[in-house]
C-alpha cells in the first residue's frame, strides 16, 4: 500500500511519543484522513526544540509530514486552537482512550468517524464527573468503526425490540438475550441502558454506569486478546482489586 | 584488514553508549589503543568500580554508593518534606537551583501505560508505604510538565490523600526574563490559569 509523499496541515492528535535515536521523538499520531501514523520528529528532544511542547497527547494539532514509508518525517507542527485541559480522572481516562486506539487500530487505516468520536470523547473528559458516559459512547463507536458494532436495540435471537424495564444478558458476538433465558455468565444489562447506548443518550444512573461498563469491558476485552490494558492500572482502587475481571477478558 | 578479535570486542562494547554507532565506536577504540593507554586503563577501572559499587538508595531509589544516599542519610535535612521527581538529574537541578532541605523520592521514570510502565514499575507501592509511616507532612510533586508527568502527579496525589498527607505541585509559568509576546501559548495559558493574588 502506498502512502502520499507529502501531507500538509492535517488535523491530528498525538497518541503517544517515545525517544528515538539521540535527540528525536517517535510520535504515534491519530488523524482523520490517514488514521494512525508513525512520525519521526527530528531533533525534537533538543533543549531548544519548539516542537516538543506541542507534541503532547490531547492537544489539537495541525501536522505536516513527508515520506511514504511506514515511518514518515514530521516536517511541521502547529497548535490547532487552545490546549485542552484534562485533569484527574479525565486525564487518566485520556491515556486509556489513547491506549485503545494504539492497540486496536492499524497504521494508515483511515477512520474519519472514529477521529470525530475521539475529539468528542476528549471534550467529554474535560467535563469532570461526566467522564464515564463519554467513555462508553466512545467505546461503542470504536467497536462500530472496527467492524464489531454491538447490537443494542433488538434481541439477538428473536429480533424483538428491547424493552426498557427488562433485564438482558449480553452474549458476545450475538447480542442481548432476555436474562431469564439463561446465559448467566454474560454481562447483565437493563433494556433502558442498552437503548441509551444505542441512541447515545447516556444519562445513566449508578446502576446504568456499572452495567454499561461491564458490557463494554467484556466486548473490548474480546478485541484485545490476552494482553490487558496497562492504563487500567492507573485507576486507583479499580486496578489491583479488579484483576479477576480482567482475567475473565482473557477467555474471550 | 579486519579488526583483531579483542579490538572488535572493544568496539562492540563501546556501542552500548547512547549515540555511539559502529564508526564512532571504532574511532574511540583506536584512540584509546594508539594514543591513550593510560586513559583506557583509568576508564576501565572507573567503569568496573562504578559498576560494582553504585546501587539504588533504599529510601529514595536514587543512585548511591551506600545503602542510603548522601541526601537521605543527612540528619540535618527535613524529613517531613518529600519531593517526587522523575530522574536523579531532576534531583540535581532542584539541589542546585533551590534551597530545598527536604528529602527526595526518585521515580526513575513516569507513568506511561503505552510503554508498559504502571504504578508498580515506578515503585509507588514503596512510596505509599513511606507515606504510611507518618513522617512525611508534605509531598511536593516535581514531575515534568508533560501529559505523562501530569498523570503521574495525579496518580500520586490520590495515593497521598489516602494517607492524609498534604500534596503540592510545583508551579508552572512564564520563565524568568520571558516576554509574554514570545512565550508559547500553552505555557502562557497555564500561567494565566495559575495566577495568584498579590
Amino acid at each position: 500500500m502506498s502512502h502520499p509523499r507529502r501531507v500538509a496541515l492535517q488535523p491530528g492528535h498525538v497518541l503517544h511519543q517515545r525517544p528515538y535515536r539521540d535527540s528525536s521523538l517517535l510520535v504515534e499520531a491519530f488523524t482523520p484522513d490517514f488514521g494512525r501514523v508513525g512520525l519521526v520528529a527530528r531533533g525534537a528532544r533538543g533543549p531548544r526544540s519548539r516542537m516538543r511542547g506541542l507534541l503532547q497527547p490531547f492537544r489539537p494539532l495541525l501536522l505536516s509530514w513527508a515520506g511514504g514509508g511506514d515511518l514518515a518525517t514530521l516536517v511541521g507542527v502547529e497548535a490547532d486552537g487552545p490546549m485542552r485541559v484534562l485533569a484527574g480522572v479525565g486525564l487518566l481516562s485520556g491515556f486509556y482512550v489513547n491506549e485503545l486506539l494504539v492497540r486496536l487500530t492499524a497504521r494508515h487505516d483511515p477512520h474519519p468517524a472514529l477521529y470525530h468520536a475521539y475529539v468528542a470523547v476528549l471534550a467529554g473528559l474535560q467535563d469532570s464527573g461526566r467522564e464515564e458516559p463519554a467513555l462508553r459512547i466512545f467505546e461503542k463507536r470504536l467497536l462500530q468503526e472496527l467492524g464489531y458494532g454491538l447490537l443494542l436495540d433488538r434481541e439477538a435471537t428473536s429480533g424483538r425490540a428491547i424493552e426498557p424495564e427488562r433485564l438482558y444478558r449480553y452474549r458476545p458476538e450475538l447480542g442481548p438475550v432476555p436474562a431469564d433465558e439463561g446465559a448467566a455468565q454474560y454481562p447483565a444489562i437493563h433494556g433502558r441502558n442498552l437503548l441509551a447506548l444505542a441512541h447515545e443518550r447516556p444519562d445513566f444512573d449508578a446502576e446504568g454506569l456499572r452495567e454499561a461498563k461491564g458490557l463494554m469491558r467484556n466486548a473490548i476485552a474480546r478485541q484485545l486478546g490476552d494482553r490487558p490494558l496497562k492504563s487500567r492500572d492507573l485507576f486507583q482502587g479499580a486496578p489491583q482489586r479488579r484483576s479477576g475481571a480482567r482475567g475473565s477478558g482473557g477467555d474471550a | 584488514m579486519p579488526h583483531l578479535p579483542v579490538v572488535q570486542r572493544l568496539i562492540e562494547a563501546l556501542r552500548c553508549l547512547p549515540g555511539v554507532g559502529p564508526k564512532s565506536a571504532q574511532r574511540m577504540a583506536y584512540h584509546l589503543l594508539e594514543r591513550d593507554r593510560d586513559g583506557a586503563r583509568r576508564l576501565a577501572r572507573a567503569l568496573d568500580e562504578a559498576g560494582e559499587r553504585v546501587r539504588r538508595c533504599r529510601l529514595c531509589r536514587s543512585l548511591s554508593e551506600d545503602e542510603l544516599c548522601e541526601v537521605c542519610a543527612n540528619a540535618r535535612r527535613d524529613r517531613s518534606l518529600l519531593c517526587v521527581v522523575e530522574t536523579p538529574a531532576d534531583t540535581q537541578a532542584i539541589e542546585q537551583a533551590t534551597g530545598y532541605r527536604g528529602l527526595y523520592f526518585v521515580l526513575m521514570g513516569r507513568l506511561s501505560p503505552l510503554d508498559g510502565i504502571g504504578p508498580e514499575e515506578l515503585g509507588l507501592d514503596r512510596l505509599g508505604a513511606r507515606l504510611a509511616e507518618g513522617e512525611v507532612r508534605e509531598l511536593i510533586l516535581a514531575t515534568n510538565f508533560t501529559a505523562e508527568g501530569e498523570a503521574t502527579a495525579q496518580y500520586i496525589s490520590t495515593v497521598a490523600r489516602e494517607h492524609s498527607v498534604r500534596v503540592t505541585r510545583i508551579a508552572q509559568g512564564v520563565p524568568v526574563g520571558g516576554e509574554l509576546e514570545y512565550v508559547d501559548q500553552d505555557t502562557l495559558s497555564h500561567a494565566f490559569r495559575g495566577r495568584r493574588d498579590l
